[in-house]
């Protein structure tokens, strides 16, 4: 008995100990909400069967009810796009930013910390702002791109639907920018600085230092922030709610706005579910992508 | 004397004060009231007046936002805490009386003296009713009608006390009024693909023949392609596909738009921020001698099938209806009913806005009712926004709701 307790206090039950709260947390708090969801894809769910919890199984119905909707391959088609131009443009424009303050000019890392300002604004005060900027008749970015001469006539960047979902990506690019390059940041200030030294004795040029020291240097952070950009925007819901409501005509619609339209708009609760367990695979996969490419992190 | 002393006396005084409060409540009934409405509306007013008449029935308020009051409320239902009385958005009122959700009103209003269904507006009406019963009744209603700049009018040679009155007279009138050059638009409404998108579309659909029934009928092709027209032609920003009622007319209000279509709830912000002189005119219709017909929105009373005390609540519903003569002069709502006239306001603009809304409502017509009424009006939105980009004609975007509905209405 003696040996339980100061097992406890000291020893391999206080490492269970340790483990069990957080465990038992996550699955009080997010396992047992997503087995919920799952089981709710499978049956047949209205606002009066809500409070039950055994409802009538339908077994694939709601997939296959889904499926044979007309706007479902374009949402999926539209989410995807959403996802590779929004990680992509953020990464991209995050990495060169990290790279422009890391030549560590006066005033550097002053100017790294008001870009922050953006990723700590709440989504919907962002999306309320870029409304007015991408506003057809009296928008701002209409009027830059009209003085400039690259267009003639108005783009309605919200009401086109050749343009409404790029609207809400240029928005979300805006979003994400300043925490992918905050992140960048951190990886390029762990490489070493001597890596560089030495390899400029050797006669490396700068594209050469970038290509064989910094990108290998920083593959942990950048399969990081790629999988967290995943996550975060297949969460990203405040920006399309405030700029285009998934409009017109499902253009700018995807799944996660999709899902809450089903759910609590047309109280289609058992659809919504199924698109979010749709959604659960692929944050699944970025999970695990994030999961291997921080284990093996170094830190110098 | 120390913080402890304190505490302890902080304590007994507050559970003295709360056994006080329980004594004295002992005997009254309690009913629960939820609604959206702020401290300055209807019905947290009401509820404070009905509760100093000491009747021995005791309110309790409760405010829900608006996204969330059918959501909280089903919850509430179906886990068996539902409040006694609720305030309801008209076209989801069906949704709970066709379940067995509200409680069965036809009997007790057959006795009441203080409410009688001939009193109110045949819209709102309806949408309190499913299968010939009483569910409910109407709380306050509104409806749109078009708004027109009477400056804009003389200025571009139209008369403007005679306001478009059919559908080829809006569209002449809107392609005089738009001026690119001076950021002007003829007309100002919206299309959103949400709930706004239908409660705008529909009555044009009803007066052309149509209905939610029969959403591909000759009549609502022809009211889309009106719109499709009105969009086509730039007569109306194209961000109406994206714009609410309330931001549409806030381009009418700074004189970016020469008419506008929407409700009475504008009135106010109207009159402190348009700079010109404007009027309101019925709806215009297919053409001259046409069926009339308008939209029809705001809450519905209504009381939960469980309730424990039905006949209080019942009672509580009647004080609500009493009052619904201080609904407009003292909370600048449109009561629903039609043998209530509405009080001069002494600002003629209001006044005048206001005869034409109060001649509109006679034809207001609800939303379905129908119990599935979201999925029908999500069906009707895709397809104006669908033909209002060019991804379909109207026809086959209304034939491809009409199949939607269809299955919905089963």
């Amino acid at each position: 008995m003696k040996r339980f307790f100061s097992s406890i206090t000291d020893g391999k039950g206080f490492d269970i100990l340790l483990v069990a709260f957080p465990l038992g947390y996550l699955f009080l708090m997010s396992g047992l909400p997503l087995l919920y969801n799952v089981l709710m894809s499978f049956q047949e769910v209205d606002m009066f069967s809500l409070g039950t919890f055994w409802r009538p199984f339908v077994g694939l119905k709601n997939y296959r009810d889904l499926f044979a909707q007309p706007e479902t391959l374009p949402i999926l088609y539209n989410t995807g796009i959403f996802v590779v131009a929004s990680i992509a443009g953020q990464f991209l424009l995050g990495f060169g930013l990290a790279l422009f303050f890391w030549t560590n000019f006066p005033g550097a890392s002053w100017l790294r910390g008001l870009f922050l300002v953006s990723w700590v604004m709440p989504g919907l005060v962002v999306g309320a702002i870029w409304n007015w900027i991408l506003s057809g008749d009296f928008g701002v970015l209409n009027f830059l791109l009209r003085e400039t001469g690259i267009i003639d006539g108005n783009i309605f960047w919200r009401s086109d639907p050749d343009f409404s979902l790029w609207a809400v990506i240029i928005a979300n690019i805006w979003l994400g920018m300043a925490f992918n390059m905050i992140l960048l940041s951190v990886g390029l200030s762990a490489i070493p600085k001597d890596l560089y030294e030495a390899a400029e004795l050797d006669g490396a040029n700068a594209f050469q230092r970038f290509w064989t020291i910094t990108l290998p240097m920083m593959r942990s952070s950048i399969g990081a922030i790629i999988s967290l950009g995943l996550i975060f925007t297949l969460q990203q819901f405040d920006l399309f709610a405030a700029i285009t409501s998934g409009g017109p005509n499902n253009s700018s619609n995807v799944t996660q706005y999709w899902a809450w339209d089903l759910s609590f708009r047309q109280y289609d609760f058992a659809k919504g579910a199924t698109i979010s367990v749709i959604m659960i695979v692929f944050v699944m996969f970025a999970s695990v992508v994030y999961v291997r490419s921080t284990r093996h992190e170094v830190r110098g | 004397m120390g913080i402890r002393n304190l505490l302890v006396m902080g304590a007994f005084a507050l559970a003295s004060v709360s056994t006080f409060a329980v004594s004295a409540k002992a005997e009254d009934v309690t009913i629960s009231v939820w609604s959206l409405d702020r401290d300055i509306q209807p019905a947290p007013t009401l509820v404070a007046d009905f509760n100093k008449l000491n009747t021995g029935i005791k309110v309790e308020y409760r405010q829900i936002q608006f996204d969330d009051v059918v959501s909280e409320a089903m919850r509430a239902y179906s886990t068996g805490q539902a409040p006694d009385i609720i305030a309801i958005d008209n076209p989801e009122h069906a949704l709970f009386a066709s379940r067995g959700a509200f409680l069965d009103l036809t009997d007790m209003i057959a006795k009441s003296s203080e409410i009688k269904t001939a009193n109110y507006f045949p819209g709102p009406l309806a949408s309190t009713m499913w299968d010939g019963k009483n569910y409910g009744v109407p709380k306050a209603t509104n409806t749109i009608a078009l708004y027109y700049n009477k400056d804009m009018f003389k200025a571009k040679g139209l008369d403007p006390n005679k306001p478009p009155q059919t559908w080829d007279e809006l569209l002449d009138a809107a392609r005089k009024l738009t001026d690119p050059g001076a950021n002007v638009y003829g007309l100002a409404f919206s299309a959103k693909g949400n709930e706004e998108g239908t409660f705008q579309f529909l009555p044009w659909a009803q007066m052309a023949g149509g209905g939610y029934e029969n959403i591909n009928s000759e009549g609502s092709i022809k009211a889309l392609d009106v719109w499709k027209t009105i969009i086509d032609e730039k007569l109306a920003s194209r961000d109406s596909l994206t714009r609410g009622q309330w931001d549409s007319t806030g381009t009418f209000n700074s004189g970016n738009a020469a008419m506008a279509i929407s409700g009475p709830w504008e009135l106010d912000r109207m009159l402190t921020e348009a700079k010109f002189d404007w009027g309101v005119a019925l709806l215009p219709v297919p053409e001259a001698g046409a069926e009339r017909s308008s939209a029809m929105g705001d809450f519905n009373w209504a009381i939960f099938a469980n309730t424990q005390h039905p006949a209080e609540a019942f009672k509580v519903l009647e004080y609500f209806v009493s009052q619904d003569i201080r609904m407009f002069s003292d909370f600048g709502q449109l009561p629903a009913r039609s043998d209530i006239a509405i009080p001069a306001t002494g600002k003629p603009l209001k006044d005048e806005a206001l005869k034409v809304f109060t001649e509109q409502l006679k034809y207001a017509k609800p939303r379905g009712p129908h119990p599935e009424w979201p999925k029908i009006s999500k069906a009707i939105q895709d397809a104006i926004q669908a033909a209002l980009t060019g991804q379909m004609s109207s026809k086959d975007a209304l034939d491809q709701a009409a199949e939607k509905i269809k299955a919905v209405l089963g």
